[in-house]
C-alpha cells in the first residue's frame, strides 16, 4: 500500500516537473538579476542591474570597450579639433527607434541636454560639464563645443546614462522604454521579470542572436544558484562570490569571472584628526597586506592594485612594485607622528555591502598589528551617505567602474573633484596638475605616462588605502554560447546563443 | 448588529488616518530623502536640491501631506516618485499576488492548525500529542528564511520537483502556477501553525474536562460527536483571535518568504519603496497592509458572536 503510495507520488512529481518547466520558444536566454529595478529612465540609472538594459534595449553614440579603447555605435564616425575642444558626430543613416521613426541628430541632442539639466538628476550629469554647445549640422551630424580640451569625450558618450532616446518620448521612457537597441522592451512585472524580444530591425545586420530574453529578479543567492543547477536558468549575473564555491567542477555550470575596476577602499578624511596627518594615513596604507584582502574580502576573485586603475589597463603603472606589508615603517611613522602609545579609532563600515564589510573586518586585525585599536561601527546605508561619506574620518566605501580613466579618477583625486570633498578631502597640487594634463591630451601615450606619474604620487602620499579592485562573476549553463563577462559589468548579449 | 458595524467602520478609518499620520511622521525623521535617492551616491547639493524642487520637497510638511491626503480622499494614490508610475496599480498588482499565497497558507494554519490542535488534546499526553508538539515548535522556532532555503534546496535543488522561486503565470497552466505557490505557502504555514495549533489543543483540554462535556459523554453521545458538536464549537472561540492576530504575523512572514522565493508581493515592494523613501509607495502598502488587519479582527469579533451567542453585540442578542 505504501509503495504504491509513494509509486504515485512519485509519478505526480515527475509530471508536475514535466508541466511546470513552460515550453519555450527556441533562442530565449533565461538570466536572473538580484535587485528590482527602478526605472527604464537610462538618464536617471543608478543600478549594475538597471544598466544591463541600458544596453540591451538602447545605444549610445560611442562604445566604450573597457578596456581603455572606443568604438562606434550610433555614430559610425567622429573628429575632434587639433585642440580637443569641437567635436563633430556623423550618425549612422537609417537607423529606426523602436517605434519605427529614423534617428536624427536633434533626439542625441535632447538626450544630452536632460542629461545635462540639474532637475533630471543623472549622475552623468558631472562628466557633461565640460559642454558648451551644442549644434545641430544636419540630419546626421551634429557637434560639441567644450569649455576646456577634453580628449576623453568620446569615451563618455559611451556611458550609461548618455543612451540615446527618441526626443518625442522622454515623459513615458521610464515606463514604455523605447530605444534603438538590439531588444525591445516587452513587458515588466515588478519585482518577477522583465521581458524582451529581438529587434528585427537593429542596425547591425544579422544581430542579434537571441529571439528574446526574459530577465529574472531574484534576490536570493540560494534561489539562484538552485535554479541554474537545475536548468530554470540560463546565466546568472554577478554571482554572490560566497556562492562560487558550490559550482567549482560543476560539469554544467561555466562560471566567468573578469577584472574589472569597481574597488574597495579604507578611507581616511584629510579634514579630520588623527588622518588630516599623511604620516597616518600612509602607516595604515603599510599596515594592510592586499593579498590577504583579496582572499578574505573577495573569496580570491579580485586583484591587489595601486588606485583604482586595475592592472589589466593598459594606465596601470607596472614599474611601480606594490606597496607590501611594513608593520615596522607603520609603527616607526605612528610615533613619528606622535601617537606611539597606540591610536584609538572608529572604523564605519556601511551595512549590507558584504566585501567592504569584510575588508573592515580584517583592517581591524592588520591595524592591531601597529597598534591602532579600530572599533568596527556598522551603519545602515542611508545614513551611512548622508552622515559617514565625506563627514567621519575613516569608514569603508567602494565605486563601481566607470567608462574611462579620467571619470574614474579625476572626481576622486583632483582637489575640485565631485567626489573628492564628500570622500576624504584630498589635496595634491602634483597630483591635480598631472590629472589636468592627462584630460586634455590628445596622445595615448602621453596619458598613460601622465597616469602612470599619477599612481607614483598617490602612492607616496596616500589619501587611503585601496587593496584590491574586484573581479566580476557570471555564471551560465553549458548550452549559452558566445557570451562573455564584460569588466565594466554590462551585459552585452548581441553575439549569444541559447540551444 | 449594522450599528456596531458602522461604529467599527468609523473607527478603522480614524485607525487609517492615524496611521497615514505617523508614517508620514516616520519618513519625514529618516536620515535621507527620495532625492538624494534619486540624485545617487556622486550627486552634489545643488543636484539634490534641483530635485527637491521638482518634486515638491521644500514644502511645509502639512503642505505636503495635505496634497497626498486630497489625493487619496478621491482615490488618487499618486504616482511612485522612483519609478514613475501611478501607484494604485502596482500596489494592487502585488496585493492580489499577495493575497493567494497568505490566503492559502491562512486557510492551511486554521485547518491543520486546529486539526493538529484538536488531535493533540484528544490523545493529550500520548505519542501523537507529542509528535504534534515538537513538529509545531520547530516550525516556530527557526526563521522563515531558513525553512525556506531548506525547502529550495531540497525540493528544487536535489529533487527537481519545484521551482526555485518567482511567480507562476496562468497562461502557461494551472499546474505551473500552483507549483510556484507550493514552496512558499509551505514555509509560511509552518512558521505560523503553532500559535494555532498550541492554542487550540490547551483551549480544547480544557473543554473536554468541562461538566457540560462530562455531562454529553454520560447521555451516551458517541465521542466524536461530543468532539466535534459540543467541545470544539467553544474551544475554538480564543483560537479565532489568535488567527486574526496571526493575519498580522503572516503580513509581516510574507516579506521575508517573498525575498527569499522572488515572488513579487506586496511585502517586497513595500521594502523597496521603504529602502528608496517612497512615500506614495509606502503610505498605499501600510494603509492597505493596515486596512487588511483591521477587517480581519474585525471579522474575528463577528464571528465571535456566531460561535458565542452569549457575547452577540448592540441589540442582536437581547
Amino acid at each position: 500500500m505504501k509503495k504504491t503510495l509513494y509509486g504515485a507520488l512519485g509519478a505526480l512529481a515527475t509530471a508536475m516537473v514535466a508541466l511546470t518547466q513552460p515550453a519555450l520558444a527556441d533562442g530565449t536566454l533565461r538570466l536572473a538579476i538580484p535587485s528590482n529595478i527602478n526605472t527604464f529612465d537610462v538618464a536617471k540609472t543608478k543600478l549594475g542591474e538597471e544598466y544591463i538594459l541600458n544596453f540591451l534595449m538602447f545605444s549610445g553614440l560611442t562604445e566604450v570597450d573597457g578596456k581603455g579603447g572606443v568604438k562606434p555605435d550610433l555614430a559610425e564616425s567622429w573628429t575632434a579639433s587639433d585642440d580637443q575642444k569641437v567635436w563633430t558626430f556623423k550618425l549612422r543613416p537609417g537607423v529606426k527607434f523602436h517605434n519605427g521613426r529614423e534617428l536624427e541628430a536633434e533626439d542625441v541632442k535632447a538626450t544630452i541636454l536632460r542629461v545635462m539639466d540639474k532637475a533630471t538628476g543623472s549622475t552623468a550629469r558631472v562628466n557633461f560639464d565640460v559642454v558648451d554647445t551644442i549644434e545641430i549640422l544636419d540630419k546626421t551630424q551634429i557637434r560639441f563645443t567644450l569649455k576646456i580640451p577634453y580628449a576623453g569625450f568620446a569615451e563618455i558618450l559611451g556611458d550609461r546614462q548618455v543612451r540615446i532616446l527618441p526626443r518625442d518620448k522622454m515623459d513615458t521612457v521610464a515606463t514604455e522604454p523605447v530605444g534603438t537597441g538590439p531588444f525591445m522592451f516587452k513587458a515588466f512585472r515588478p519585482g518577477d521579470r522583465i521581458e524582451l524580444v529581438k529587434n528585427p530591425d537593429y542596425f547591425i545586420k544579422g544581430e542579434p542572436k537571441l529571439d528574446a530574453i526574459t530577465i529574472r529578479i531574484m534576490p536570493e543567492s540560494a534561489a539562484q544558484v538552485s535554479a541554474l543547477s537545475t536548468g530554470e536558468l540560463d546565466l546568472v549575473w554577478s554571482l554572490p562570490l560566497e556562492s562560487l564555491e558550490q559550482f567549482k567542477g560543476s560539469g554544467d555550470v561555466v562560471i566567468d569571472s573578469v577584472p574589472t575596476s569597481t574597488w574597495d577602499g579604507l578611507i581616511m578624511n584629510s579634514a579630520v584628526p588623527p588622518f588630516d596627518d599623511a604620516r597616518v594615513r600612509k602607516a595604515v596604507a603599510l599596515s594592510i597586506d592586499k593579498a590577504a584582502m583579496v582572499d578574505f574580502a573577495l573569496y580570491g576573485e579580485g586583484t591587489p592594485t595601486h588606485t583604482m586603475i586595475p592592472p589589466s589597463h593598459p594606465y596601470y603603472n607596472s614599474e611601480l612594485p606594490l606597496r607590501q606589508q611594513d608593520l615596522a615603517q607603520a609603527k616607526a611613522l605612528l610615533a613619528e607622528a606622535g601617537h606611539a602609545d597606540g591610536l584609538k579609532v572608529t572604523l564605519y563600515l556601511p551595512n549590507g555591502r558584504p566585501t567592504r564589510e569584510r575588508m573592515g573586518v580584517a583592517a581591524r586585525e592588520f591595524l592591531k598589528e601597529v597598534g591602532i585599536d579600530a572599533e568596527l561601527q556598522r551603519v545602515p546605508w542611508d545614513k551611512f551617505v548622508k552622515e559617514i561619506e565625506g563627514k567621519a574620518g575613516f569608514y569603508a566605501d567602494g565605486f563601481y567602474s566607470r567608462p574611462t580613466t579620467d571619470t574614474s579618477v579625476y572626481p576622486f583625486y583632483h582637489s575640485t573633484g565631485s567626489w573628492n570633498t564628500q570622500l576624504w578631502n584630498y589635496k595634491n597640487a602634483e597630483v591635480d596638475k598631472v590629472l589636468d594634463a592627462a584630460r586634455a591630451s590628445a596622445s595615448s601615450d602621453e596619458r598613460a605616462a601622465l597616469y602612470k606619474k599619477f599612481q607614483a604620487l598617490v602612492e607616496a602620499d596616500p589619501a587611503g588605502a585601496i587593496p584590491y579592485v574586484q573581479n566580476h562573476v557570471n555564471a551560465y549553463r553549458k548550452n549559452v554560447k558566445g557570451f562573455h563577462s564584460s569588466p565594466m559589468m554590462w551585459m552585452d548579449l548581441r553575439q549569444t546563443t541559447v540551444n | 448588529m449594522t450599528l456596531y458595524f458602522l461604529k467599527r467602520l468609523i473607527g478603522i478609518v480614524l485607525i487609517l488616518f492615524v496611521m497615514s499620520l505617523l508614517v508620514f511622521g516616520i519618513t519625514q525623521i529618516m536620515p535621507g530623502n527620495v532625492a538624494t535617492i534619486l540624485a545617487g551616491q556622486f550627486a552634489d547639493a545643488s543636484t539634490v536640491a534641483a530635485i527637491e524642487q521638482r518634486l515638491g520637497l521644500n514644502d511645509p510638511a502639512y503642505l505636503q501631506y495635505w496634497r497626498w491626503f486630497s489625493g487619496v480622499v478621491v482615490g488618487d494614490f499618486g504616482q511612485s516618485l522612483v519609478m514613475e508610475r501611478p501607484v494604485l496599480p502596482l500596489i494592487l498588482e502585488a496585493f492580489a499576488s499577495s493575497a493567494i499565497l497568505a490566503g492559502l497558507a491562512f486557510v492551511l494554519v486554521t485547518v491543520f492548525g486546529i486539526t493538529l490542535g484538536v488531535v493533540a488534546a484528544v490523545r493529550e499526553n500520548r505519542f501523537s500529542d507529542h509528535a504534534v508538539s515538537v513538529f509545531s515548535y520547530i516550525g516556530i522556532s527557526v526563521p522563515e528564511f531558513f525553512w525556506g532555503i531548506v525547502a529550495i534546496l531540497v525540493f528544487a535543488r536535489y529533487l527537481g520537483w519545484l521551482p526555485s522561486g518567482g511567480a507562476g503565470n496562468l497562461n502557461d497552466g494551472v499546474l505551473a502556477w500552483v507549483s510556484h505557490l507550493v514552496l512558499p505557502v509551505i514555509t509560511l504555514t509552518f512558521t505560523l501553525i503553532a500559535h494555532v495549533s498550541r492554542l487550540t489543543r490547551s483551549s480544547m483540554i480544557d473543554t473536554l474536562r468541562s461538566q457540560y462535556v462530562r455531562n454529553a459523554r454520560a447521555k451516551g453521545l458517541p465521542e466524536g460527536h461530543v468532539i466535534r458538536r459540543h467541545a470544539l464549537r467553544n474551544a475554538l472561540l480564543p483560537t479565532i483571535t489568535v488567527l486574526a492576530i496571526d493575519v498580522g504575523w503572516l503580513m509581516g512572514n510574507i516579506v521575508v518568504v517573498e525575498a527569499v522565493f522572488s515572488y513579487p508581493g506586496i511585502g517586497r515592494l513595500l521594502l523597496f519603496a521603504i529602502e528608496r523613501h517612497d512615500l506614495p509607495l509606502i503610505q498605499a502598502g501600510i494603509l492597505l497592509i493596515a486596512a487588511v488587519y483591521c477587517f480581519a479582527n474585525l471579522i474575528a469579533d463577528i464571528l465571535y458572536g456566531y460561535f458565542n451567542p452569549k457575547i452577540r453585540y448592540g441589540h442582536a442578542a437581547s
